[in-house]
């Protein structure tokens, strides 16, 4: 057992001399370098010119799907993919003649390759459009290829509103929520209908803060007040001295600006602290498949803001929600996959009204174009930021008793117009470059 | 006899050298798509930046990605807030890198050996924690997004193709660097410290200093590694400065051959072709790395150079 | 802020402080007898948190998992020893950190494969749920037992290296094993003991810790470097020093994020910067012990 901590055990070859003789490098000489050098310089200056850009006006329409399928997104996600495809189905699985492609990547929910994956499918795959791309890091690296490459990306299961603000992209498009939608539907309904007084529980990270910045403005907004606000770090397991804060503060509302095990815990531990006799619960993001995995105890009676529910009585929604079950084996869709249909038919159809793969002549038929579909009724697309805007829905969360059928857990309670959830393009402040 | 062999050794080495150089060079057209193949020369630079703090000064620095990151950061942010020349910027950003090198390699040198490790660790930690905080000028969780990709003396690095040839423009400059420093006197003396540091006090070589040096040209060449990344992806995850990458960069290293320079060459190559192909068949491709990594710690220590060396195959 | 939240988080300090404690002792025996940082000790820590899950799926209760969870992972740890490690105790100290690296890597792929990424939930036992009354504040019956148990263990330790023959032994090896060997004791029993008794308190960390937070695969990562921070400021391989600096990284932690939250995870570092330059050796490392 060595005694050192010395790396001592490097043998190299034998020619290696000791200190003091200038060695020659066996392989490769100085001369060789310059070569190598000047060479590289030509090449790099004449490459781009010589290398001929495959044709591909002419292949079939191809749809690439970018989500997470192996990490911590993954079962929503996969959802996603079967929502995309049924909205291929339902638009008659053809555009052009021709029938329409799928093409699924997995981004594991790392940004780099999200990039990487994206300039996969814009270069090597062709595709005409990437849809979905979860997680907001994801989201802007692919928007900021799609911009590069001058192809569609419509991004759906993100939050960050940079996509039509600082960051918009002609070719690019937002779909199904976003986080400015998120607080303010949230917010205003919940000013007016819960209580003036707000606590805060952010986790502390751009989501968060962005969260926080867009719920404060709404809430002011009804005359009410976000009076105390702590930050957590993301993966705090013990809530309860923010707990106990929140319950000394004489709030009405607390709201949970996090995610995922951070929502669990939170809300675990208000539970353990009596906290919902005293106040209401607020979530910013809720799926039904939280409350299947946590359990319904733990979120009775708290709300949350979502952009569809699988008992919609929008036209379609049922067939939908009937097709969705037998495919993945009886639970229903949940609110994501909705977008991801929309979004997908939407772009099919507009390749049809267009009669063309040009992503010019696509967007013409999208922007300013208003929709009806099974997932929002209607749907209308800004032209000056490229965001889809539905109507926001707030539901509440079962308790057992109420609950009368498998994965039926929230209750619609309220509803916010689309043209104050999701803010104006003026708001947004975007400023897109277009084609001339 | 051992001339004979000697001799057919050299010319084995010339060729495997040859054929290597040929296809860094013609790369972009048989790959699947050319990202990919800009990725691999980053990372055979990152690892190649590495051996000189692992197998040539005997440090195993687990840090190493708050080189990497810083780099991409300062690059990134030059180019995207003040529309810096690109030569500026990556110079700035391998500049930063080494600024950041010297404290760090400062404090953590007083700890040898296995103390090291951690001590790096831990300080990469501190990197990405205040880059995860400072929002507005990291992006924070988000990663810097947006950076375009400025014009190369007018040739415009639009193209991943052109894109390509600029950074394997850089990793060949950073071979010829990197050569020169370890077969040069420095070098000599760095791996007569690596041997038996007593002895080589002993002789009036002073330990710490060639250490520290080693550890900063090293940061330095991860740096520029970090910088290209950024000119590449035209942004910069978060995940630049995680810990992981300096634990890839390690695996690339000793799979590659460390202390041969080459060998780590090829590790990064290996490992990043091995890791796409791999992850589209089969979900199982993490674990087989992992499982692979402790195979290679155990028997092949010396890497898939390292090996072909020991063997005079090449 | 009052004395009560004060207080309780104060508590709450020890109890991350124990974690730490634990997974700093595990590494601080392991490295001062086998020379080895074992960068698998966070993933150890994650092992004994699913391994006591795993209980609690085949319907044993939390007692069974508590008592299974840390023999489970020292059985593993041993078999890694035995098998693996054993190999490369004459090469360069390095390939030990390196094959314990990736010992780490397979360890949280191959949960994540059997487990998948989603947190699995551990519930508190029904013994230890509810609070109990302190006189000054009420805080919950889990945590205190978490205290309670961890001095016991440290307690222990520290007797049994001190007080026993075996313990006597160990330290010997730590300073000199191949004097030891030659003495004709089994040095390489030895060893395997140790390195799996190390692992099994990262083990009981991990299965105490269970109920508190979310078990995921990625749950010793953040931990590792931690404990990283209070081995170099305590001094790897002394007991004391993993004890004093786990509590004390443990309490500047869990009140710095409530009082200065930006600047309560640099701070440990710095603060390991400073000890680095002030006392390379940590304030209870002993002066060339593996220097």
């Amino acid at each position: 057992m060595k005694k050192t901590t010395e790396t001592g055990d490097m043998k190299v070859q034998k020619e290696e001399k000791v200190i003091g003789k200038e060695k020659k490098p066996s392989i490769i000489t100085r001369r060789d370098f310059i070569k190598t050098a000047a060479i590289t310089g030509a090449v790099t200056a004449v490459a781009p010119h010589i290398w001929i850009k495959p044709a591909w006006a002419s292949d079939p329409l191809k749809i690439g799907v970018m989500i997470d399928m192996s990490k911590a997104y993954a079962f929503l996600n996969k959802q996603d993919l079967v929502g995309i495809k049924l909205a291929v189905e339902d638009a008659g699985g053809k555009a052009l003649g021709k029938p329409i492609q799928v093409i699924a990547r997995d981004h594991r929910l790392d940004p780099g390759i999200a990039n990487e994956k994206a300039k996969e499918l814009y270069e090597k795959e062709k595709v005409d459009v990437i849809i979905d791309v979860p997680q907001s890091a994801c989201s802007l690296a692919v928007n900021e290829q799609s911009r590069r490459y001058k192809r569609l990306f419509i991004s759906v299961d993100s939050g960050t509103t940079a996509q039509t603000q600082d960051k918009c992209n002609y070719y690019g498009f937002d779909w199904g929520y976003d986080n400015y939608m998120l607080a303010t539907a949230g917010g205003l309904w919940a000013a007016e209908h819960l209580g003036k007084k707000w606590y805060a529980i952010t986790a502390d990270y751009a989501w968060g803060h962005d969260l926080l910045k867009n719920f404060r403005a709404a809430v002011e907004k009804k005359g009410g007040k976000i009076i105390g606000n702590d930050m957590v770090a993301l993966g705090t397991s013990d809530f309860s001295p923010y707990m106990i804060k929140a319950m000394n503060s004489g709030a009405d509302v607390l709201v949970l600006l996090n995610a995922g095990a951070d929502t669990v815990n939170s809300t675990k531990a208000a539970n353990e602290f009596g906290l919902k006799k005293k106040m209401s619960i607020l979530h910013a993001l809720m799926f039904t498949a939280n409350i299947k995995a946590a359990g319904v105890n733990v979120y009775e009676g708290d709300y949350a803001t979502v952009s569809w529910y699988w008992k919609s009585q929008n036209p379609g929604a049922k067939s939908y929600v009937e097709r969705f079950k037998k495919a993945m084996k009886g639970a229903p869709p949940h609110w994501l996959t909705a977008a991801n249909y929309s979004a997908t038919l939407q772009f099919i159809k507009a390749v049809q009204r267009a009669n063309s793969k040009d992503p010019d002549k696509i967007i013409e038929q999208l922007e300013g174009h208003e929709f009806r579909d099974m997932f929002a009724n209607p749907g209308y697309i800004y032209k000056e930021n490229h965001q889809a805007i539905n109507d926001a829905l707030i539901v509440k969360c079962k308790s057992q008793k109420e609950i009368t059928e498998p994965w039926d857990y929230f209750e619609i309670v309220g509803k916010v117009p689309a043209k104050e959830a999701y803010q104006t393009p003026a708001q947004s402040g975007c400023k897109m470059k277009r084609p001339a | 006899m051992a001339d004979f062999h000697e001799k057919s050794r050299k010319r084995r080495e010339k060729i495997f050298y040859g054929v290597a150089v040929l296809v860094l060079f013609f790369l972009p057209f048989f790959i699947p798509y050319k990202a990919l193949g800009s990725q691999i020369l980053i990372f055979m630079l990152f690892a190649m930046g590495y051996d000189i703090c692992l197998g040539y000064a005997g440090m195993l620095s687990f840090g190493h990605a708050a080189f990497f990151g810083m780099g991409a950061y300062v690059t990134g942010l030059l180019i995207l807030r003040h529309n810096a020349n690109i030569l500026v910027a990556i110079f700035a950003g391998v500049l930063f890198s080494v600024l950041l090198a010297f404290p760090i390699g400062y404090t953590a040198i007083r700890r040898r050996g296995i103390y090291f490790a951690m001590v790096t660790l831990a300080y990469a930690q501190m990197v990405y924690f205040i880059a995860f905080k400072w929002t507005t000028l990291t992006g924070g969780d988000d990663g810097l997004h947006g950076i375009p990709r400025p014009d190369f003396f007018g040739i415009s690095l639009e193209s991943e193709t052109s894109v390509y040839y600029f950074i394997l423009g850089f990793l060949l400059l950073a071979i010829l660097f990197a050569f020169r420093v370890v077969h040069s006197p420095f070098g000599h003396a760095l791996v007569s410290i690596r041997e038996s540091e007593q002895r080589a006090q002993s002789i009036g070589f002073n330990p710490a200093r060639f250490k520290l040096i080693a550890f900063v040209i090293s940061a330095g060449l991860c740096g520029l590694a970090g910088s290209l990344y950024c000119i590449l992806q035209n942004f910069v995850p978060l995940k630049t400065l995680h810990w992981s990458i300096s634990g890839d960069i390690v695996m690339m290293t000793i799979l590659g051959g460390m202390g041969t320079l080459v060998g780590p060459l090829f590790g990064g190559m290996f490992v990043v072709l091995l890791r796409e192909v791999l992850s589209t068949y089969t979900h199982l491709w993490a674990l087989i790395m992992g499982i692979s990594f402790i195979v290679i710690v155990l028997v092949f220590r010396k890497g898939i150079i390292g090996e072909l060396k020991k063997r005079a195959i090449i | 802020m009052n004395t009560t939240t004060l207080m309780m988080m104060l508590f709450n300090g020890l109890v991350f402080g124990s974690y730490l404690v634990l997974l700093s002792l595990g590494l601080s025996i392991i490295f001062g007898m086998l020379g080895v940082v074992n960068f698998a000790q966070g993933s150890l820590y994650m092992l004994g948190a699913y391994a006591g899950y795993t209980c609690l799926l085949f319907g044993l209760n939390f007692w069974v998992a508590l008592l299974v969870a840390p023999l489970v992972v020292a059985f593993i740890a041993m078999l890694a020893e035995r098998f693996l490690i054993r190999f490369l105790y004459k090469e360069a100290d390095i390939y030990v950190v390196l094959l314990t690296f990736g010992l780490m890597l397979v360890f949280e792929e191959v949960i994540r494969l059997i487990f998948g990424d989603l947190g699995r939930p551990i519930g508190v036992p029904d013994l230890l749920s509810g609070v109990v009354n302190l006189g000054f504040m009420y805080y919950p019956k889990y945590r205190l037992f978490i205290i309670g148990v961890t001095a016991v263990c440290a307690l222990g330790t520290w007797l049994f290296l001190i007080r026993t023959k075996l313990g006597s032994i160990i330290r010997a090896g730590t300073d000199d094993s191949e004097m030891v060997d030659a003495l004709g004791i089994h040095i390489s029993r030895i060893y395997t003991g140790v390195f799996a008794f190390g692992a099994g308190l990262a083990g009981l960390a991990g299965i105490l810790a269970g109920p508190l937070q979310e078990v995921t695969p990625l749950m010793g990562n953040e931990i590792l470097i931690q404990i990283f921070v209070v081995v170099v400021i305590g001094g790897l391989g002394s007991i004391a020093g993993s004890i004093v600096a786990g509590l004390l990284i443990g309490e500047i932690i869990t009140l710095g994020v409530l009082f200065w939250p930006t600047a309560a995870m640099t701070s440990i570092y710095v603060l390991m910067a400073i000890v680095l330059l002030v006392r390379p050796r940590g304030f209870f490392g002993r002066a060339g012990f593996h220097e």
